[in-house]
């Protein structure tokens, strides 16, 4: 017997006995990478068991096997996590990550603006320079335990991050996310004078938007949140309402701003594209404006989500009726239990900003 | 021109700059909030203190992403004779179909060229 076959044997035996096996719940593409853009090679009914091999950092796309049983493989590919069945046969924590795969082949993109912007991962490495911020942020009393919102209507949605201080959350495979959502989660029950309907990266720095109750006169927003709350890291979600009042140069100006003073004060400030529909008249507008965030992060090394890639595979790109905001699943918990990432803006929002603050708090060891 | 004349100058200039002191600042913030809801530039390009000249483009677009804002109730006065102008009432702004506030405080005024100019909250 060839080495090589007795080798395909010999995998096929260890997956069959290490690998979970999960199904898929409908129909879904198998690519041959972790996303959308990488081509698809075959399709997965409903049913149909396959072995669980790797997945990708963020644990949204895993890859899948199948094999019959005299240890051929008849597939090889990735699909979203969101697509299987979770019946707790399988958990992330045990699931090898591939940290080499990129999220998106740029190559596959329509345009050269948008495979630029596929080229960014779906969250960002903590950099040498965070830590140093971190560090700095201690020495100023900012509490490692404390993360706050800082944007606009999206931001603002009580359903975003907020529900993380329920103690209800249902992680499903996500089981590796629990000790973070414990650490951080009690600072996310109070609301943020930084996060208001309306709220533009010009007003974060008008003390006319900042809540009288709280904010001293003649405070910014930004400063107030800051000087209340003591963060360790604030979530910025600014562009949804920016791109219908300004230019994206006028935008990146004022996201330098907050990036700076977040950063003079010790605050680690995570920026996120947002989603746009194709069919949006600010489709491109929308995509220079995200393109400028990828931009910033890049030039001051701080963590980005890219929310826009992420959402691209779900309906309506994740956006509500209104274009603008992301759709909610109607559960009023942390839910990922039953694949609500691959449906709804702001499950999948969820899922990535705290698998963001998974990484900030593993890397940067904050207890 | 003689000793008279000149003296009469004198007089309605210090006059002119006395009126122009002691004039009330209260309308020129209130103005300056209207022109602030309004997105008016000119106007605020006008009453605006040099010192936060920088800041215009921040206070012409402060409710660019809100409908229909408006100031209700607005009555503004001098804090005795401080460089302080004290409002109450509130602007509303409407966003998607819902209404925002927010509550009119205490303003700084400063005097340049012999006139009142807005110049931010009243620390």
């Amino acid at each position: 017997m060839p080495i090589r076959i007795l080798l395909a044997l010999l995998l096929a035996a260890t997956l069959r006995v290490e690998a979970p096996q999960t199904t898929a719940y409908q129909e879904v593409f198998v690519h041959r990478g972790p996303g959308h853009t990488f081509h698809d090679i075959a399709r997965l009914n409903p049913g149909v068991p396959v072995h669980i091999i790797e997945r990708n950092r963020v644990g949204n796309w895993v890859r899948v096997t199948r094999t019959t049983d005299n240890g051929t493989v008849v597939l090889d590919g990735w699909v979203p996590t969101g697509y299987l069945n979770y019946d707790g046969s399988f958990h992330l924590s045990e699931i090898p990550v591939n940290t080499t795969i990129a999220d998106a082949d740029p190559a596959n993109a329509d345009y050269v603006s948008t495979g630029k912007l596929y080229a960014v991962p779906l969250i960002s490495e903590v950099s040498r320079a965070m830590q140093g911020v971190y560090r700095y942020g201690q020495a100023l009393g900012k509490r490692s335990n404390v993360v706050t919102k800082v944007g606009d209507s999206v931001s603002t949605n009580s359903l975003y991050l907020n529900p993380m201080s329920r103690g209800d959350h249902e992680l499903g495979p996500y089981d590796f996310l629990e000790e973070t959502i414990n650490f951080f989660g009690p600072s996310l029950a109070a609301g943020s004078v930084a996060s208001r309907i309306g709220m533009t990266t010009y007003v974060i720095f008008d003390p006319l938007w900042a809540d009288k109750e709280h904010c001293n006169p003649g405070e910014t927003p930004l400063a107030c949140e800051y000087r209340i709350k003591q963060p360790a890291i604030a979530m910025i979600l600014f562009g949804p309402n920016d791109v219908r009042h300004m230019t994206d140069a006028e935008f990146a100006v004022q996201m330098r701003e907050i990036v700076e003073q977040s950063l003079d004060q010790g605050v680690i400030p995570v920026l996120s594209t947002f989603s746009v529909h194709p069919d949006d008249r600010l489709w491109w507008q929308a995509i220079n404006f995200n393109l400028r965030l990828t931009e910033i992060s890049a030039e001051y090394e701080v963590p980005l989500i890219n929310f826009w890639a992420a959402s691209r595979i779900l309906p309506e790109y994740g956006l509500d009726v209104d274009g603008i905001h992301v759709a909610n699943s109607g559960f009023p918990n942390i839910k990922f239990s039953t694949g609500h990432e691959v449906w709804y803006g702001t499950s999948l929002q969820n899922l990535l900003a705290i698998r963001m603050l998974d990484e900030l708090r593993r890397t940067l060891d904050m207890h | 021109m003689t000793m008279r004349t000149i003296l009469v100058i004198a007089l309605l200039l210090s006059l002119a700059a006395c009126a122009a002191e002691t004039a009330d600042p209260a309308p020129v913030v209130e103005r300056y909030l209207q022109a602030k809801v309004a997105g008016d530039e000119t106007t605020l390009r006008e009453l605006l203190c040099l010192s936060m000249e920088a800041d215009l483009p921040r206070e012409v677009s402060s409710f660019a992403s809100v409908t229909d804002a408006r100031i209700e109730n607005m009555a503004c006065a001098r804090v005795g004779e401080t460089n302080t102008v004290q409002c109450t009432g509130e602007i509303i702004a409407v966003y998607g179909t819902e209404d925002t506030s927010f509550p009119l405080t205490t303003y700084r005024v400063v005097q340049e060229d012999g006139e009142w100019k807005w110049c931010g909250e009243a620390g």
